[in-house]
This record gives C-alpha cells, sequence and structure tokens, in this order.
C-alpha cells in the first residue's frame, strides 16, 4: 500500500508550484551469508528505509533525502530540496521539460515461491556446507559459497497523479575455489541471480556445479597458457553477458550520450546522429531491452519516475535503433520515456539505469558452431574486464579457456585475454547459438553516478562466435 | 545528530545485548553534492543517513546486523538479530575477542567551513569554473561535494569512540571537441582547496590537448601525474595490501616480504594520523590506527590486519578493521602515502628522452593477476608525448596493460611535490613518477 503520509510532501509542492516533484519511499532488506574453507564467515542482515523527494522548478532540479520519517520533516526535506533546486538555477541554460506520461495508480510484486527470508538459517548453513564440502578437494585453498537475499519495498508519488507501489525481490548464489601454486593463482566460478525467492538458489544445482568448479581450477592451474594471435573466438554466455553490458549497455544510456556522466564515467561513442543509421553489429546481431521479464534483475513493474516497464529493440540485425531513456531525455530525440530511471535507494535520484540488455538468440548448436571453427578459442566466465569512457575500446580477461581446432574443443588454457573496439567486435559476430542456450544472467553490481550507484541489471545472451579477435597471451 | 545522542544508542544497544560481547558502529553521514556537466547543473543532491551495525559474539561465534532507525524497537530487533545470527553460526578459530581499549590519537578534522557549505555557494563557484572555460569554448564537467561525518565506535569491554570529520572534493573535466583536461582536490577544510585553481589546471590541459595525435601502442617512457597513480594504488590496496590477502596469497606480496621489489626510490606507507590525508585516527572496531609501512625504499614490509587476520597471521591488530559488511575484502589501508623525491616537473620531463606524459588512468582493472599485480586501464584527462625533455604534442588516448611490480621497479624518479588524490574508497597523498618502460598495449581514435 501507498504510504499516504507521503502525500502531505505532495501537497506541499504543488502549494509551492512546482514544475514537477516526486517521493520515494524505500525499504530494503538485505540478508548475506557466506562459507569459506568449512566455516562460517558472515552472516549479516541489514535493513534500511528512507525517503528522497526530487523537484523541478523553474526548470531546475533538486533532491533531498533523509531515513527520518514524519511529517515536519517530509517538509523540512522538501524545503531542501527546493533550495538546493534554486541553487541549480544559478547554473543553467535551458528549462528541463519532461516527456508526458499517464500517471499510474498501480502496483506490482515480485513472483516468489518461497520467501527466502522466511527460509531458516539452519537451512541456508546446510546447503552451503553441502556445497563446501563438494568444493573441497586436495589442492584447493580457498572454497567460497555465499547465498544473498534482497527485498526492495517502494512507494512513488508524483505531482502528476502517480501512486505506485512495488515490492522487488532477488536472489543469489555464489562459489569458487581457488588454487595456488608456486608463485601462481587460480580460480573458477560461478554465481547467478534472478527475480525470485529461495527456489531460485534450489533450482541452481549448485552442490553439482561446486563440484565442476573446483576440478575445473584443479587442471587449469596445470594447464598452458592462452596464445596470442588473432582468433576466431567463442564467448560463454556469462562472459558474453558481461560484454554487452559494458559495449552495449552503457553506451545505450541516452543521459550518458548526452554527456550527464562526462565528469565521471565517461561519455558514449553511440551519439545522436548514429540513431537508425549506425550498423553497431553484423546481422546476426539483435539486442532487445526488456524490463518486462519478471524473473530477471532487470525486470520491474515501474520505473522511478513511473514509467511502466517497457520491451523495445536495440539493435535489430546489426542496425543501432534505440537509447534507454528517461523523461528528461526522451524528448531530445522526440519520444517518450521507455521507462529506465532507476536509484538505487531511497538516498539517491534516479538515473539511466540498465534494464536486460539481451542478445536475442540465433540459430546454433553450441557443439556445430565449435565443429564449425577451425582454429578457435573458447572463453568463459569473466575475471578481469576495463573499457574506455567512450565504450570503444575494451578488454577483458576470463577465467578459463579452451583452445579450439579443427572443429573440436580439445585443451584448457589459463589467463586468457581478448581485445577490441566495440562496434569492430560485434560487426565480427557471424553466429549467436540458439535458445535452448539462451539463459538471462543477473548482475548486481552495476555502478554509475555520483554518489555512487550500485544496482541491479541483468543480460540475457547465448554463446556466439566472433572472428579474428585479438588475443592477448596470459603474460600479455 | 550529536556526540552525546550517539552515545546513548550505543549505550542502549550494549545493555540490550544478552551476547558474551557486543559492538556497535555508528556512522552518521550528510552530505550535499552538486554534479555539474554541458556546463550546467544537472544534479543537485543532499542525502542524510545513519547506519547502526552491532556484532554480537556467544563464545566464539558471530552475528552480524544493521539497521538505519534508532527508535525502541528497530534498537531491540536489530540486537536480537545480530544475537540470533551468532548463536546459529559456527565458532571462528582466530576470534579471541573483540579488542579492549587502547588510548587513540584524535585529530581534529572536522571544519565548520565545509559542513556549513550551501548548494548555493557550490554553485557559484562551479558557475565561475563554467565562466572560465567558456572563454575557450570548452565545456565543463564534474562534481563538487561537502560531507560532514560522525563515526563512532563501542563495545562491552570498554571501547568507546567518537570521531566527527568533515569532507569536500571537486573534480572538474574540461573538454573541447577533440581533447580533454582532468583536475581534482579534496581536504577536510574546503578552504584549503582552490577550486579555481582547480578548474584552472583542467582547462590549460584541454587547451595543450587539442588535435591530439595518433601513436602506436608500444613500451614508452612514462611521467604519471598522482591522478593516474592513485588509481593504481587504490587498487593495489585492495588487491595486495591488506592482511587477508596476504594469508590466501592472493596478494603481491605473498613470498615477497623482506625483498626489494621496487625502485629504492619508492616509499609507501598507510597513516590514519597524518593530517596531509584524510585522517581516520581509529578503524572500525575501535583500534588505533597504527602507520605502517608497505613498502620502504624498495623492499616489501608488510600489510596491515585486523584483529582476525593478526590472530591468523600471528601477529598484532595495525588498526585498519574495515565494516564488517567487508569481510570478503579483510582489513584495508585507507590512509595511504608515497613519499616525494627530489624531481622537479622540469627534472623529469628533463630526464624523458622519448615518452609519454600521462594526467590520468581511466577505468583500471587489477583482477587480470594478482600475483604479479598486472593492470589494465585507459589514458584520459589529457595524455602528450613528449621529447627531447619536451612536451610536442597531445596524443590519443591509450591502453596500457602492464604488472605494477615491474613498473614500480623501473622508477627513476619521484617528484618532489605531492598532491592529496581523492580515490574510490579513500584519499591518497603522493607525488609523480617516472617509470622507463611502461607497456601500453591498445590505442584510440580520440
Amino acid at each position: 500500500m501507498v504510504k499516504e503520509i507521503f502525500l502531505v510532501a505532495i501537497d506541499w509542492l504543488k502549494k509551492k508550484d512546482v514544475d514537477y516533484g516526486d517521493i520515494r519511499w524505500v525499504k530494503k532488506t538485505l540478508e548475506y551469508v557466506r562459507v569459506k574453507n568449512g566455516k562460517v564467515e558472515v552472516v549479516t542482515k541489514d535493513e534500511n528505509e528512507g525517503f528522497g523527494i526530487r523537484v523541478l522548478i523553474d526548470g531546475a532540479w533538486g533532491f533531498a533525502a533523509s531515513p527520518i520519517i514524519n511529517e515536519a520533516n517530509l517538509i523540512k526535506i522538501a524545503e531542501r530540496a527546493l533550495e538546493i533546486a534554486k541553487a541549480s538555477r544559478l547554473v543553467i541554460k535551458e528549462k528541463v521539460k519532461l516527456s508526458d506520461e499517464e500517471p499510474y495508480v498501480d502496483s506490482y510484486k515480485t513472483q516468489v515461491l518461497k520467501d527466502a527470508f522466511q527460509i531458516p538459517l539452519d537451512t541456508k548453513l546446510d546447503l552451503l556446507f553441502r556445497v563446501d564440502k563438494s568444493l573441497k578437494k586436495e589442492g584447493i585453498k580457498i572454497r567460497n559459497s555465499a547465498l544473498y537475499f534482497w527485498q526492495e519495498e517502494k512507494n512513488f508519488m508524483n505531482t502528476e497523479g502517480a501512486k505506485i507501489d512495488q515490492i522487488i525481490v532477488h536472489t543469489g548464489a555464489a562459489i569458487s575455489a581457488t588454487t595456488v601454486e608456486g608463485n601462481e593463482l587460480q580460480k573458477r566460478s560461478f554465481d547467478d541471480y534472478g527475480a525470485k525467492g529461495y527456489e531460485f538458489v534450489e533450482e541452481l544445482n549448485l552442490t553439482e556445479k561446486a563440484a565442476r568448479v573446483s576440478d575445473e581450477v584443479l587442471q587449469l592451474i596445470k594447464a598452458p597458457g592462452c596464445p596470442s594471435g588473432e582468433k576466431d573466438i567463442i564467448i560463454s554466455g556469462d562472459q558474453l553477458a558481461l560484454q554487452i553490458h559494458e559495449s552495449c549497455g552503457h553506451p545505450i544510456e541516452l543521459d550518458r550520450v548526452l554527456g550527464t556522466e562526462a565528469g565521471f564515467y565517461g561519455t558514449s561513442f553511440l551519439t545522436l546522429d548514429k540513431l537508425g543509421k549506425f550498423y553497431y553489429g553484423s546481422k546476426h546481431v539483435n539486442i532487445t531491452a526488456n524490463a518486462t521479464q519478471g524473473y530477471a534483475l532487470g525486470g520491474f513493474g515501474y520505473d522511478d519516475e513511473g514509467v511502466k516497464a517497457q520491451k523495445f529493440p536495440i539493435v535489430r540485425e546489426g542496425k543501432f535503433v534505440g537509447y534507454l531513456t528517461s523523461r528528461e531525455t526522451a524528448p531530445v530525440i522526440g519520444q517518450r520515456s521507455n521507462g529506465a530511471m532507476r536509484a538505487s535507494n531511497w538516498d539517491r535520484i534516479p538515473l539511466i539505469r540498465m534494464t536486460s540488455i539481451d542478445l536475442e538468440p540465433g540459430e546454433w548448436d553450441l557443439e556445430d558452431l565449435i565443429g564449425d571453427t577451425k582454429d578457435g578459442i573458447l572463453f568463459e566466465t569473466n575475471k578481469s574486464w576495463s573499457i574506455d569512457e567512450k565504450r570503444l575500446n575494451f578488454q577483458f580477461g576470463t577465467e578459463i579457456a579452451w583452445e579450439i581446432k579443427n572443429g573440436k574443443k580439445t585443451r584448457m588454457l589459463k589467463n586468457p585475454v581478448y581485445t577490441g573496439i566495440t562496434p569492430e567486435f560485434w560487426r565480427s559476430c557471424d553466429a549467436v547459438c540458439n535458445k535452448n542456450y539462451w539463459h538471462n544472467y543477473g548482475i548486481p553490481g552495476c555502478g554509475k553516478g555520483e554518489p555512487e550507484q550500485g544496482i541491479h541489471v541483468s543480460h540475457g545472451t547465448a554463446p556466439a562466435r566472433f572472428r579474428k579477435v585479438r588475443v592477448l597471451g596470459g603474460s600479455v | 545528530m550529536i556526540k552525546d545522542k550517539i552515545f546513548e544508542i550505543g549505550k542502549k544497544i550494549l545493555n540490550l545485548s544478552r551476547g558474551d560481547q557486543t559492538e556497535v558502529i555508528i556512522l552518521r553521514k550528510g552530505e550535499g553534492l552538486t554534479r555539474f556537466a554541458n556546463s550546467i547543473i544537472h544534479q543537485n543532491v543532499y542525502q542524510e543517513d545513519f547506519r547502526i551495525t552491532v556484532r554480537v559474539a556467544v563464545g566464539k561465534k558471530l552475528g552480524v546486523s544493521s539497521i538505519n532507525s534508532t527508535g525502541e524497537d528497530a534498537l531491540k530487533s536489530v540486537v536480537q538479530r545480530a544475537h540470533e545470527i551468532a548463536m546459529h553460526s559456527q565458532e571462528l578459530p582466530e576470534f579471541e575477542s573483540f579488542p579492549s581499549p587502547t588510548p587513540a590519537k584524535m585529530i581534529d578534522s572536522f571544519f565548520e567551513s565545509t559542513a556549513k557549505t550551501t548548494p548555493k555557494e557550490r554553485a557559484l563557484i562551479i558557475k565561475e569554473a563554467v565562466r572560465r572555460a567558456t572563454k575557450h569554448n570548452f565545456s565543463v564537467s564534474g562534481a563538487f561535494s561537502t560531507a560532514e561525518t560522525e563515526f563512532c565506535v563501542m563495545n562491552s569491554l570498554g571501547i568507546s569512540l567518537y570521531y566527527p570529520f568533515t569532507r569536500a572534493k571537486f573534480s572538474i573535466v574540461v573538454m573541447s571537441d577533440d581533447s580533454q583536461g582532468y583536475a581534482c582536490a579534496t581536504a577536510c577544510d574546503i578552504t584549503k582547496i582552490d577550486c579555481i585553481k582547480v578548474a584552472e589546471e583542467s582547462i590549460d590541459k584541454c587547451a595543450r590537448g587539442r588535435k591530439p595525435r595518433e601513436i602506436k601502442p608500444k613500451a614508452y617512457d612514462v611521467i604519471l601525474e598522482p591522478y593516474a597513480i592513485a588509481e593504481i594504488l587504490d587498487w593495489m590496496a585492495y588487491i595486495g595490501m591488506g592482511g587477508l590477502s596476504l594469508l590466501e596469497e592472493k596478494s603481491f606480496l605473498t613470498g615477497r616480504l623482506g625483498k626489494k621489489i621496487a625502485s629504492e626510490k619508492i616509499t609507501i606507507y598507510d597513516d590514519g594520523l597524518d593530517p596531509r590525508g584524510i585522517p581516520m585516527p581509529f578503524d572500525f572496531e575501535g583500534v588505533p590506527k597504527s602507520k605502517v609501512m608497505i613498502i620502504e625504499k624498495g623492499v616489501a614490509k608488510g600489510v596491515v590486519y585486523d584483529t582476525m587476520t593478526a590472530k591468523k597471521a600471528g601477529t598484532k591488530t595495525t588498526g585498519h578493521a574495515v565494516p564488517p559488511e567487508w569481510a570478503e575484502v579483510g582489513p584495508m589501508p585507507l590512509n595511504l602515502f608515497m613519499e616525494t623525491g627530489n624531481s622537479s616537473t622540469e627534472d623529469m620531463l628533463s630526464s624523458l628522452d622519448r615518452g609519454i606524459w600521462v594526467t590520468k588512468f581511466h577505468y583500471v582493472n587489477g583482477l587480470l593477476n594478482t600475483r604479479e599485480a598486472l593492470f589494465t586501464g585507459m589514458t584520459r584527462g589529457g595524455t602528450f608525448f613528449v621529447e627531447g625533455g619536451k612536451v610536442k604534442f597531445p596524443i590519443k588516448n591509450l591502453r596500457f596493460t602492464e604488472s605494477m611490480i615491474k613498473a614500480f621497479a623501473n622508477v627513476t624518479e619521484v617528484g618532489k611535490e605531492a598532491k592529496l588524490v581523492p580515490s574510490d574508497e579513500q584519499a591518497i597523498y603522493l607525488p609523480s613518477l617516472l617509470i622507463r618502460n611502461f607497456n601500453f598495449t591498445g590505442t584510440t581514435k580520440y
């Protein structure tokens, strides 16, 4: 239920004749359980609650937030937001205008079968101890397994009449095994996150994955280093998720394109002149923004400006056709907001954030794709990531790779790194695996903004092949 | 909130706890931050919050819970939850006890000048920076923040420490069609930051960066400004200067303690009491911070510890515990200093026959190979080609991929001036470095 107390602030803002105002109340609950080398290392539960008021007056923005919820403080914080907006007015050129939006009165809730916060701690620890046992093998130095549970309750209302309440639940698990030999350290890991309850953890089959992870890392430390050179590469779905995140997800944020992150994270090579004209990738590359997937970390009912979750194309047969937008930025390209504004918590303003930015599946079976590759490398699971401020020059290291020779996946390789320039890279994509290999990967730590905001996003991907990519060996 | 109120909350929690030992961390922060881009203020915010974290020990079992409410029920609930978690947890062999009180030397780091800065005052400074950049047809972006924080650690063994401090940060990126300049500054006392001088530094870089040329990526001798090295040190602190990373053999210092790993001109240490940084006199367990040498005259000397990693390593805590929620990372140095050398900027330039001047690194990642501190990242904010001891022309941004062990071994000159540079988790006081044979592996078209 929308908290009626917040109407006090909305009424006050209306009396002040603001262009626009909204208030968001958020209560976040986080539980984190981690077992390391057979011992419970951390069990923590965090509760955090507060509200933020955003106001637009004479075309300038102000925002203030506080955890103290009573009528007097609501007005005090609203006054502060107004004072800040008046200061902003000293350094603006044009007045901010927002795209039209229907004032929805609605609610949304993640579908949860088993409330993770009601599952006894002993049950969670029992699972992690079983996972730890699976990870345990001679030669493994560090065994980690962790469970994460998030719940976000939020109310949104604005001066246009919108009243929306949402309960969004995310669940995740992460396991890893690390081994050390001489001056060398190798790690294999698995993690996944979804918008579900405890059933998500049960569906992951973590003990089986733990056994694979620890087996692989023991082989990996003895594996040869990845060779350098220009190679055809196949990228696994989990690594491709981060590739999409960094080289497509961030550059399509329209606020970033318009320069609002230039002082910190940077801008974007996908400038306005490229919309509808620029070939971002090959004809095999189809990318969609889809916030309507309720089970994904990038799914929700409404964004933090009260705009309904949407699904729309970003890249179609290689052509760049869409940005992620907000009510402030959408009019720049003659559109209405497509609902990508989210804040990491009550004490942050909403920014344009990725929803679920997905690579659409292609036609290939992975086995056929490997069979069709004469001299290549298969990269799996991210280890390091870096990309320039316009999102062009990237370099990714993965935990593991395999050599592909004459259509066969052969020896394991360690310390693999590949690098490239975003559009050249995506134009070299000549195959994407089919829906049987497609999975929506959750990423719970996407950073943007000042003060910094870490937010949950996701990417649906299937393994894909890229031709003639620069591969750097481990020693680089 | 005020000191007495914070202590009252802390005492209430200690009294409510049924654990064998209890620890309370209270952090209250109010921060105003004005962001600007395209030469306008586009985001302007204020947020206040407080966070109460309770750690309860039942025997050798620990439970942690946190909340941001101070109502009676909320306090009862956070203590009860931490206790329940401890009861269901397992014994930690390396846990003996929360620390006992040790006198902590306090540094006066709270400045009314910073705490009372208004959004209007921040806006007027930004307006002047915009005015100056606009004269050159440049656009400006950046952020200007002023914050006041109260930090309190109490435990049932008698620790009762309170430390208020303020911090101001100003960063500015000035851009033309084909160039960019970067500069920033931070201090506890805002009056110690000359924002307009910082803006002029960025404007100058942007002006000198016009018409950049593309050069081939390969190994070059480099002069790295403090902004660039701070990005590197921040990552080095994260991956290898803490007790946990050493115990788990992830650190680049594994097997290297006592050995010469860098040029003898390199000395890096952590000092929470040095007022040239952003002082923090005690850690999140309430232990006074010791000055810890990480690298002294090129020799690897040590890492920082909290009580549990110290116990495991058979040593004493250095007072570098992080919040309990960061247990995965373990203790970290958050007040890093690099000792200055003897070289002026001119000296360094004159020693550079052919090389590159780097203002700042962008999107550094230090996870490629933590044992060798193999890092990658991009240049940003003004990159220049140097020839014959003179800055010759601006160049397009480059990607580096390099082991910082190798890079620090190849340092031949250290600047005699130092700057306090804000980074992700801390502020680092450090000079410029001249490094030979630094490996660049990629380029850009801008």
